[in-house]
Formats: structure tokens, C-alpha cells, sequence
């Protein structure tokens, strides 16, 4: 038994050891991004401002859960999402609050900023399609109702739709076109389908690749990761598709965008730490930042996109309010099952 | 009293999954029963017979072998087939989809070596059979060791008397090895199942609809929790039902093999059969553990000029830290709660020791919301931040990985008769003394086999940790898991391989270990 006592006293040791020291000066997230960038962008903000950034990362519904349960008692003061439509679903739930700031207004593009002032973006992607240079020639593209075509039969390539990406997308074909058009949207592409909906973003590029099919739905700056890949193959790969923005014709809405963004919690126990923290972020420097590595899109209209992304040429933007895709993420998924897209 | 106390505090979260259940409403289960859960509920059976069929053809044939058999590296194959178990699945996964992609090692090395075969080998590998054979290849150690040490404990009586009535050794291994090893088997194989209806990340990488996935659809996708958790009950009503139904067919028979105690003298076997026995062992071996080790080595190779290394030492003392922590707890709690059956004999405290086994067959995200909603809902602990402490975490070790911790001290301890037990209390012994003068010494061995076993689980756990760690704390699994699944496979691997490296070495001692108890036996 003394042997048991002893090994508890020496862990209990090695865990205050390694403890680190309570700080004051901080802030807290609840963060669903996980990217090498993250990391750089809070360390720099702690040498700037001397403020600890303290993070836990999981899936957005997660967080969610944990903040609606931890209410008035939750430590965090920021949540953070990869999709608008969870920010939408916190901010229903009455887990957020609006926050003003000058500093914030000025370094987001006011098109961009959520209309009930609750969220704020820190970056944003486009749903974009790529195709195979050799059997795709670009004139044959133009719009995602376009990709129900019968020419693109056992063509075309996405991932599952479980996938919070396509949710949003289907939500923004909703909130744009109406329920049946994009009932008929969701069973006909599926019908054109190359093959069973699996994989990451990057797996539909190297399917293109590798003749599995000729068109893909996926997200910008994934395009971007594969182009600058230091794997030979990948890189052969992501040079071997073609980039295309939908929707950019005249009369059209143009390529369906989702955003990262932050907003502030409603019981934030340090809430002037937290808009200092989203005043850094949407800032010149830390744009930067998310732009050269991740391949993001910037919020603030003084920061000009990575290379890579300044290649494929500016787009036009769908500039639909970006809580519907999570007002109308529900139906998305009705549609998805019933139209049988896995 | 002691025990029912420590059984009803590990019991709360089960308490606080069944309110929310009952409270929430129904719309979202009957929409997800009415459209998909037939077709889930076929995919999950068809992945389980697919990676149950690779792990016991993985599991049984060389545990024979290495059981009845003398041959040259026998020591290394018993040592080396365990060691899989020390490779996460996800990352098993992870690893094969990524080797065999268009952009891997497998399809590029034949694009530049062998072009006439580049179509032949470009083929669509995320499907569903693929990934039934990668999670067998993940986890047939769970049956390779049930057989192995069954096969060993059968004794050399039955092989004797099978070979004076003429049977060969084929014949030995069909009608007497097996059926006498079907429960050990069994158990090996019931892990194995568990950890396929647990499993998530892989099989959403790989567009394969399982239950698990219904689970979190409520959850993620319908935002409706409660479905969530209704549907993981409809999960242990299963596995009850599997439970049940192997317990009812093993009523027929009954098991009497250990009183043989004569050691099996090991056979040589002829050329042609060495040549089997090489391929059954070489097989697993390479599939399992030689492909997947050396691509994550030389993933971690080309990266090694980036790792910080710094960062990797926080993560091992991390992981190392809270595996070791829990593992010991869940010992003692074990050991305790087992005792206690054992001295009561009392019916209640089987039953209980039953019920909290489930943390084991519910999905770990789904523990993680029972426990935040155990530690925010209820009033005494309302006021008090706890969710996101390390007490909050390592009590949800506990409750999932009981079941895992409890099962090598629960065979030992049933191995010791029970007139051990009613000869020390006659001669005065309290409970608690005949713990310390009998029990613990002749099962100190199961008690570090426990402890090895639960660690290595501890130290691959992602969905908890995830939910319920404090700020700024990372372990191997999670740093792991965040690469990879923003496809960065390459940055991962420095991470994957600390696991498998400390699981390895921790294998190898318990190998140590077990093989000395079947020596000794």
C-alpha cells in the first residue's frame, strides 16, 4: 500500500511541477480552429500586449455544448468557429453578446461583418470548383446549378455531406434559390456523381488527378496548401487542376464564401483582453499571417491575398448574410439524406 | 456500503445521459430511424464482420502456431504480433489512406517504376472493405493474445490424449484447441467490436455511414444532443444483447481446461510447414505494424529538422502524466470493487460491477457531454468551475476505461478458489487483511498488467481528452489528431510514432510479464 502511496505523491509532484503559474493578464478560447498559424498569431499577441492566451480546442459543437451547460460559470471569453452558421447557432442560444469597436469596424470590410453585430470574421474562404486541365476545358464551367448538367455525369467529385462545408453550401442554395431548387440541385448532382461522396478536400484534387473524375467542389485554400505542398507528388497534383469561381456572370451572386470567426461570450470574465485580442487579429500584421500560411482570404481590405490565391484572379463574392447557413442547416441535411449524397 | 458509494459516484454520468434523454424531444430520432438508420446499422454490421473476420484469421492462426510450434524467431513473432495494439486506429488509418493514395508512396513508386501497372494499382482505396481490413489489422492483437494465452493455458493433457486417438495436429486445432479457447476468443473479439462501434474519425474519412456516425449526425449535424444520447443507449442495448446471446450458447458447455497444468511440449515442424508457419506470422507482422511503423519513421525523418523538441517532451510528460495518474485509480478502484464482489458474494454488487463496465460501450464524446452535464446541471456543483480541471478528466477516464482495467485483475482474482477466502476468515482475517496477505500478492501481476493495459488505452484517448481538457494542455493523441486531420500527415508523425514507441515498450513488458505467468503456470 506504501508503494501506492508514494508513486500518487510522486505524480501529484510532477504534476504541479509542470503546472504553469496563474495568470492574471489573460484571455480565454474556446477555439475550433487548429492551424499552425494559430499558434504564431497568439504567441505574438502575448509579446505585444503581455496578455495570456489560453485555448481549448474541439469540435464548434462541442464548445457549444460546453458553454451553454458551463452558462454564467464558463471561463471562456471568446468562441471561435471555422463555419458562420455555428457562430449563428451560439449567438441564437443566447451564448454570445455584440460588441462594439472602432478599431475592428475599420479593419473588416463592412460587407463581410454579421448584420446583428455578434460575430466578427477573422477570414474567409471560398466553395470553389476545380477541374482537370486536360478533359475540362474551363468555358464549359459557370455556375453550381450548372453542375447538374447531364454532360457532367460521373464526373464530378465532393466530400460527404456531413461535412460542414457542403452544409453550407447547400443552406446558401437554399437561402438564395428556395427549397425545391435546391432539392432538385442536391438529387441531380448526386446523379452526376464519379463516385461515392469520401475523403478530404485535398482527396477530391488528387482523384482528379489520378482520373477518378474530372470536376471537384472544395475550398480555396486547400488548393493553396497542395500548391505550395513540399511533397513532389501532391504538388504535381494540385498544378494538374484548373481553379474556377462559380457564379461570377452578370446577374449572379457570386462564389458562395464561409468564414472563421470569433465572437466574444456572454459572460466574458475578461471581455476588454478578448476585443483586444479580435482587434489584433483582423489587424494588418496578424492578416498576414493567416494569409501566407493558410491561404485564406483576408477580412481586412488592406491586406492583398497570398500569391498563390492573387493567381487565381479576384472574384465576386456572395454576399448573402451568413447566419442563414446556419438558419437553414437543418434542411440542408433533409435534403442531403433524401437525395441519397452519403 | 464503501463500494456502493464508489459505484453510484462512477454511475452519475449514466444519471444525468438518461435525463437528457427523457427530456429531449423525439422528432429528430424518428427522423433519423424512418430515413437512415437501416442503411447504418447494415454498414456497421458489415464493417464488423469484415475486421472481426481479418482479426481472428490474424489473431488465431499465428497464436497457434507460436503455441504449438518450435521455430526459428518464434520469441520475436510472439513478441512483435502484439505490438499493433500500441497504433491508434485513426491513425492506422490515416496512415494506410495516405500510403495508398494517388499521391503516395505505393502509387508513385509504380508510376515511376513500373508505368505498365500504374492503372492496375490506381484504384479508389477509401472503401468500406478497405477500412474493415485496416482496423482488423489495428486491432487482432486483442484476439492474438485472448488465443495466445488460451492456447497456452490448455495444457498438455488434451493434446496427448487427442494424439493417442489418432487426431492430427490439424485436427487437434479444430476440434479440441478452439472450442476449448471460444471464450477467451470471444473476449478478445468483443474488444474488438467495442472499439469498431466507438470508432469515428476513420470512418467518416472514409465515407462509411456507420451508427457512431448517426450518433453525431443528431448531435453535430441536427444540433439535438438528446437524439445523440438516446441512440448511443440504443448502442448498449446491442452490445448487451451480443453479451447475452455468446452467454446463453457458452451454457450448453462447460469449461474445464485448467486443471490441465503440463506444460505443451513445443513441435518441430517439417520444411514445408515452417514455410506456413513464416508466412502466417511474416503476414500480420508486416501489414500491421513494419508498413505503417516505417512510413510514420520516415515521415518523422523528413520533418526533423522542424520538430521542436521542446514541445514534443511537454506533450510526452502530458500524456504520460494523466495516463499514469488514471491508470493507477482505475486500478485500485478495480482491485477494490472486485474485492468486494468477491468477499460479499452478494448479487447487488455483481450486478453493479456489471453496470459500470458500460463506459466502455458508450461513444467517448457522448461521456464527455454526460460529464459536463453531470458538473454544470447539478446544483451542488453548479457554483464550482469544474469542467476543464484535471479531476473532471481523469474521473472521465475512469468511468470509460474501468471495464478495460478491470478485466485482467477480475480473471485473476477468479482464478483463486474460494475456500482461500473462507479459510482466512474462519482463522479470523479481516476483509482487509486477507486483501493484503492473499490477494495482493498472488495478483500483483494481473494489478501491472491492468495498469500496462489501461495505460497504452489512456495514451491513444482522443475524444475525451479533447472535450474535457483544461486550457492550454495538449497530449500526444490530441496534437496527433489536430495534424491530421487537417491533412497534414507528415507534421503528425513525430507525434503517432511517441505513442507507438512508449506503447511498444510498455507491450514488450507486458509480453514479459504474461509470458512468465504462462511459464509459471
Amino acid at each position: 500500500m506504501k508503494y501506492i502511496f508514494t508513486i500518487l505523491t510522486l505524480l501529484l509532484c510532477l504534476h504541479s511541477c509542470s503546472q504553469s503559474p496563474v495568470t492574471v493578464n489573460q484571455v480565454n478560447l474556446y477555439s475550433e480552429r487548429h492551424y499552425e498559424v494559430d499558434k504564431i498569431q497568439y504567441d505574438r499577441f502575448q509579446e505585444l500586449t503581455g496578455i495570456k492566451v489560453n485555448v481549448v480546442k474541439a469540435n464548434a459543437d462541442e464548445l457549444i455544448q460546453r458553454l451553454k451547460n458551463e452558462a454564467e460559470n464558463s471561463p471562456a471569453d471568446l468562441f471561435i468557429s471555422v463555419d458562420a452558421g455555428k457562430l449563428q447557432k451560439a449567438s441564437s442560444e443566447g451564448l454570445l453578446q455584440q460588441i462594439h469597436s472602432p478599431i475592428v469596424n475599420s479593419n473588416v470590410s463592412p460587407d463581410l461583418m454579421d448584420i446583428n453585430g455578434f460575430w466578427i470574421p477573422i477570414t474567409y474562404r471560398a466553395r470553389i470548383l476545380v477541374f482537370s486541365k486536360d478533359r475540362v476545358n474551363p468555358n464549359e464551367l459557370s455556375t453550381y446549378s450548372n453542375l447538374i448538367d447531364s454532360k457532367w455525369e460521373n464526373r464530378i467529385l465532393v466530400r460527404s455531406s456531413t461535412n460542414a462545408y457542403n452544409q453550407a453550401l447547400l443552406s446558401s442554395i437554399i437561402a438564395n434559390k428556395g427549397i425545391e431548387e435546391a432539392s432538385e440541385w442536391a438529387n441531380k448532382v448526386v446523379n452526376n456523381f464519379a463516385r461515392d461522396p469520401k475523403g478530404s478536400d485535398r482527396d477530391q484534387v488528387k482523384a482528379i488527378a489520378a482520373n477518378q473524375g474530372d470536376v471537384a467542389i472544395v475550398n480555396s485554400y486547400y488548393i493553396g496548401l497542395l500548391m505550395s505542398s513540399e511533397n513532389e507528388e501532391e504538388l504535381k497534383a494540385g498544378n494538374s487542376v484548373g481553379v474556377f469561381f462559380p457564379n461570377q456572370g452578370e446577374g449572379e451572386k457570386g462564389a458562395h464564401i464561409n468564414i472563421s470567426g470569433i465572437g466574444v461570450v456572454k459572460n466574458a470574465p475578461n471581455k476588454e483582453n478578448a476585443i483586444k485580442l479580435i482587434e489584433y487579429l483582423t489587424g494588418v500584421e496578424a492578416q498576414n499571417n493567416y494569409v501566407h500560411t493558410s491561404h485564406e482570404y483576408s477580412v481586412n481590405s488592406r491586406v492583398q491575398g497570398s500569391e498563390i490565391s492573387k493567381s487565381w484572379g479576384e472574384f465576386k463574392r456572395d454576399t448573402l448574410d451568413l447566419n442563414l447557413l446556419g438558419v437553414y442547416r437543418k434542411q440542408a441535411i433533409e435534403i442531403f439524406d433524401k437525395s441519397g449524397w452519403k | 456500503m464503501c463500494c456502493i458509494g464508489i459505484v453510484l459516484i462512477l454511475l452519475l454520468p449514466i444519471v444525468s445521459l438518461c435525463q437528457k434523454a427523457f427530456e429531449s424531444p423525439h422528432n429528430d430520432l424518428y427522423y433519423l430511424w424512418d430515413s437512415l438508420l437501416l442503411d447504418y446499422s447494415l454498414n456497421t454490421l458489415y464493417l464488423i464482420l469484415i475486421a472481426s473476420s481479418v482479426s481472428l484469421f490474424f489473431g488465431i492462426f499465428p497464436a497457434w502456431l507460436v503455441s504449438t510450434y518450435q521455430f526459428r524467431f518464434r520469441n520475436f513473432f510472439d513478441l512483435t504480433l502484439y505490438l499493433p495494439l500500441a497504433i491508434p486506429t485513426y491513425i492506422m488509418a490515416f496512415t494506410y489512406s495516405d500510403l495508398l493514395s494517388y499521391t503516395g508512396s505505393f502509387q508513385s513508386l509504380i508510376r515511376h517504376h513500373f508505368p505498365l501497372a500504374s492503372d492496375i494499382v490506381n484504384q479508389d482505396y477509401l472503401q468500406i472493405e478497405i477500412l474493415g481490413c485496416i482496423l482488423g489489422f489495428a486491432l487482432y492483437p486483442y484476439v492474438y493474445t485472448a488465443a495466445r494465452v488460451s492456447f497456452g493455458f490448455v495444457g498438455a493433457s488434451y493434446i496427448n490424449m487427442s494424439k493417442n486417438l489418432g487426431l492430427s495436429n490439424n485436427q487437434i486445432f479444430y476440434k479440441v484447441l478452439l472450442p476449448l479457447s471460444r471464450p477467451a476468443i470471444f473476449s478478445g473479439l468483443f474488444l474488438v467490436v467495442m472499439e469498431i462501434l466507438n470508432e469515428y474519425g476513420a470512418v467518416k474519412y472514409f465515407g462509411v455511414n456507420t451508427f457512431t456516425t448517426g450518433i453525431f449526425k443528431a448531435w453535430f449535424s441536427m444540433g439535438n444532443e438528446g437524439t445523440a444520447i438516446q441512440l448511443s443507449f440504443f448502442l448498449v442495448f446491442f452490445v448487451f444483447l451480443i453479451l447475452f446471446i455468446e452467454k446463453q450458447s457458452q451454457k450448453s458447455a462447460r469449461y474445464f481446461y485448467k486443471a490441465n497444468t503440463n506444460k505443451i511440449v513445443l513441435q518441430i515442424p517439417s520444411l514445408s510447414k515452417q514455410v506456413f508457419i513464416y508466412l502466417v506470422c511474416v503476414l500480420p507482422l508486416i501489414l500491421c505494424f513494419v508498413i505503417p511503423f516505417s512510413h510514420i519513421f520516415m515521415n518523422s525523418i523528413r520533418e526533423f529538422s522542424t520538430i521542436d523538441f521542446g514541445h514534443l517532451f511537454l506533450l510526452c510528460l502530458n500524456s504520460v502524466k494523466v495516463a499514469s495518474f488514471s491508470a493507477l485509480m482505475i486500478v485500485l478502484i478495480a482491485l477494490f470493487l472486485l474485492f468486494v464482489e468477491k468477499i460479499s458474494k452478494h448479487k447487488i454488487s455483481t450486478f453493479l460491477n456489471q453496470v459500470i463496465s458500460l463506459g466502455y460501450v458508450i461513444p467517448g464524446a457522448v461521456i464527455g457531454l454526460g460529464i459536463i452535464l453531470l458538473f454544470t446541471q447539478t446544483p451542488y456543483f453548479k457554483s464550482i468551475p469544474l469542467v476543464g480541471s484535471f479531476f473532471v478528466l481523469i474521473y472521465a477516464y475512469v468511468f470509460r476505461f474501468l471495464a478495460v482495467g478491470k478485466s485482467p485483475i477480475k480473471s485473476s482474482l477468479e482464478k483463486q478458489p474460494e475456500s482461500f477466502d473462507d479459510t482466512a476468515k474462519n482463522l479470523g482475517l479481516s476483509p482487509l487483511r486477507i486483501l493484503r496477505k492473499i490477494h495482493l500478492p498472488i495478483s500483483g501481476m494481473a494489478l501491472v498488467i491492468s495498469f500496462i493495459v489501461t495505460f497504452i488505452d489512456l495514451l491513444k484517448e482522443l475524444p475525451i481528452t479533447l472535450i474535457l481538457r483544461p486550457f492550454n494542455f495538449d497530449t500526444l493523441a490530441t496534437q496527433t489528431y489536430e495534424f491530421a486531420v487537417e491533412e497534414m500527415l507528415q507534421k503528425s508523425s513525430v507525434y503517432s510514432l511517441a505513442i507507438i514507441i512508449m506503447g511498444s515498450c510498455l507491450l514488450i513488458l507486458l509480453k514479459y510479464i504474461t509470458n512468465k505467468q504462462i511459464n509459471a503456470s
